[in-house]
């Protein structure tokens, strides 16, 4: 892609390149409070900054503030108070400037149905005001990236919900822009449709555009985001990297099939119990033919309590060790605060959480 | 990120009336690809004209002979009504198409972008103002075609063309005050209908006035539209509701209804302005 980069540096402003060069992050908010018209306190005291290139993912349950954020990094709602600077320029007094540099998809997916792929990327191009003469080339190579090429000159109306968002995300890039925000992008798509958005989303991301992405799917924020905050009551309440939010959150799940009546389960956990020297913070539990040990280390602590069991007479049909997923992260804190979960075990107890990685929708 | 990947289109090189122009193009361009209301607009104008025509003929000749209007067909009689049909059911598909952008999103979507939303709107307004234009010019043609006389010729047209579009910028400014308040295309659909059948047979529209009703006509916008644009086609005086001589002729019809009309366009147009800066601007309502 020389050419491309050849375009880029062209496009580039004094401004810009001297941002870039200074390392001034796509994102810089210190301080966000937003109270709407009727006193609701949607975002209360936010600070965060997201340097460039990055996938960011901010993770909350409905109603956490996540939309009435990404609207005011995106100049549509104005902070009550606080610092916002996206890419360099202030959300409140150089709004021009902000727009002309990201790229906005919305939650609801927002195409002209009454205009072909082709019409709605010349429409976004128009208004961005994309060179007259780069615009063929640019509509091309977008519909190619969301796979649209073939139905380029179909009306949206006909596209299915998938089709709809990709060509959605597509116009948000018209113009190349440094920073795009995706807000709960695949909301109500189908599996398959929904891997097909997150390969897109890596690609853009592969291609230097720095990624601002708010989700309620917590596979979806594992699989595509360097760094994480999650926002509860218009508050951060973690920021790190996914690996990160899941070693603070707890530990490692083991989980013993145990043969025989759930008396023979209780008293298998009680062995357990006694045999291994677990941290303070670790659980064993008896649960549906099973005894469950969370921990930060339960995968070590294996061996020696197959052995115990063993010779405690119990016959273990099974044996599994799980890693923590983003779920715990996110179950953690919709109770209230991580130490009070870890005490508890970070579990949840619908026993459909062996899988290292599944979907969770969330609505708190 | 490499070096190069770190870049931004800043401002950009938009003028004011290249952003007018993309909203005409997309406005005009979904106009084209679903032409159904545009052409359905048509076919209520020709059905009025012929219906009215063959049903009120022999009873609007006796009507127009009692009012003074004896040696007027009822066809060139009847052309400002079905005008006034065409541009008030025209206009009220502003606030329809303003509706569909919100639930669509593509109101916000448009709003993020670095143009300026006096320029969107601008866009959308000049769009539906032709779309207008052009069935307003296939009405006249039908018209004439069927023995309507327009006494003032082409300039007579060209004027008739221009108030016919102060009356719809009046309904789609309204219509917009409508769409902005209800946000639902139904409610928009239930005040066309509102609007347009009480305000045009309380008006000289389809037959001269009773004196009864004058009264109630002087408040309407209609009939200043119909006056205006029948002064035109007849070429004389014709306002009933307001008794006005000193501009002589035509004008003493003409001058004082386009007056109320810009008027009224200055009233609803500012309302109609300020809701739709406040739905594009960025303060937490």
């Amino acid at each position: 892609m020389a050419d491309t980069s050849a375009r880029r540096q062209r496009d580039d402003t004094a401004e810009t390149r001297a941002a870039a060069a200074d390392g001034t992050p796509s994102i810089d908010v210190e301080h966000l409070e937003l109270t709407y018209g009727d006193g609701t306190r949607a975002v209360e005291g936010v600070t965060f900054s997201v340097p460039r290139g990055e996938f960011f993912g901010f993770l909350g349950p409905n109603g956490a503030g996540k939309t009435t954020t990404i609207k005011v990094l995106a100049t549509l709602l104005e902070p009550t108070s606080g610092r916002v600077r996206v890419n360099g320029h202030d959300v409140t007094a150089d709004r021009t400037a902000v727009r002309a540099s990201i790229g906005y998809m919305a939650q609801e997916t927002s195409v002209d149905e009454e205009l072909t792929a082709r019409e709605n990327l010349a429409f976004a191009c128009d208004a961005y005001g994309v060179a007259r003469g780069e615009r063929g080339e640019r509509i091309d190579d977008l519909l190619d990236l969301v796979d649209l090429a073939d139905v380029a000159d179909t009306p949206a109306g006909n596209f299915s919900g998938g089709m709809k968002k990709r060509l959605d995300a597509a116009t948000a890039l018209v113009h190349d822009p440094e920073l795009v925000f995706l807000d709960e992008p695949t909301t109500g798509l189908d599996p398959k449709a929904r891997n097909r958005l997150w390969e897109y989303f890596e690609r853009i991301n592969e291609r230097g555009t720095t990624v601002f992405l708010t989700t309620q799917y917590l596979e979806e924020a594992d699989r595509l985001c360097d760094r994480l905050a999650v926002i509860r009551d218009g508050r951060i309440v973690e920021d790190g990297s996914p690996d990160e939010l899941k070693r603070r959150v707890g530990g490692e799940v083991l989980e013993l099939e145990i043969d025989g009546s759930s008396e023979i389960t209780e008293s298998a956990a009680e062995v357990v119990r006694d045999a291994a020297t677990l941290d303070p913070a670790a659980t064993v539990e008896a649960v549906d033919g099973a005894v469950r040990v969370t921990a930060r280390d339960a995968g070590a602590l294996g061996p020696d309590l197959l052995l115990a069991l063993s010779d405690a007479g119990v016959t273990v049909t099974g044996f599994a060790v799980a890693e923590p997923t983003l779920d715990d992260v996110f179950f953690a804190i919709a109770d209230e605060s991580v130490d009070a979960l870890e005490a508890h075990g970070t579990r949840p107890t619908d026993g459909d959480d062996t899988a290292g990685r599944h979907r969770t929708e969330v609505d708190a | 990120m490499s070096g190069s990947g770190a870049s931004t289109t800043t401002e950009t090189g938009n003028t004011f009336l290249g952003d007018v122009c993309v909203n005409v193009e997309r406005w005009t361009r979904k106009a084209v690809h679903n032409p159904t209301a545009f052409l359905l607009e048509i076919v209520v104008a020709t059905f009025s004209l012929v219906l009215f025509t063959a049903v009120f003929g022999d009873v609007g000749a006796v009507a127009l002979e009692r009012a003074g209007f004896a040696d007027v067909e009822y066809v060139t009689y009847l052309l400002p009504a079905v005008l006034m049909q065409a541009t008030m059911g025209s206009a009220f598909s502003s606030g329809m198409g303003l509706v569909r952008d919100l639930e669509s999103g593509m109101f916000e979507k448009t709003v993020v972008t670095p143009m300026s939303w006096t320029a969107v709107f601008t866009g959308k307004a000049a769009a539906e103002l032709a779309r207008i234009v052009v069935q307003l010019l296939a009405v006249v043609g039908l018209a004439v075609a069927m023995g309507a006389g327009i006494e003032t010729g082409a300039v007579g047209v060209v004027g008739i063309v221009a108030v016919c579009l102060l009356v719809g910028l009046l309904f789609m400014a309204v219509s917009n005050v409508v769409g902005l308040l209800a946000r639902d295309e139904e409610v928009i659909n239930a005040a066309s209908m509102l609007f347009m059948f009480p305000l045009l047979f309380l008006s000289p529209a389809f037959v001269p006035m009773s004196e009864d009703i004058e009264f109630v006509a002087a408040f309407n916008p209609i009939t200043y539209g119909v006056d205006a644009v029948r002064a035109l086609v007849l070429g004389e005086d014709v306002l009933t509701v307001l008794s006005i001589s000193r501009f002589g002729g035509l004008a003493d019809t003409l001058v004082p209804a386009v007056a109320v009309l810009v008027a009224l366009n200055l009233v609803v147009g500012a309302v109609a302005i300020r809701l739709l800066a406040r739905a594009s601007s960025a303060t937490a309502a």
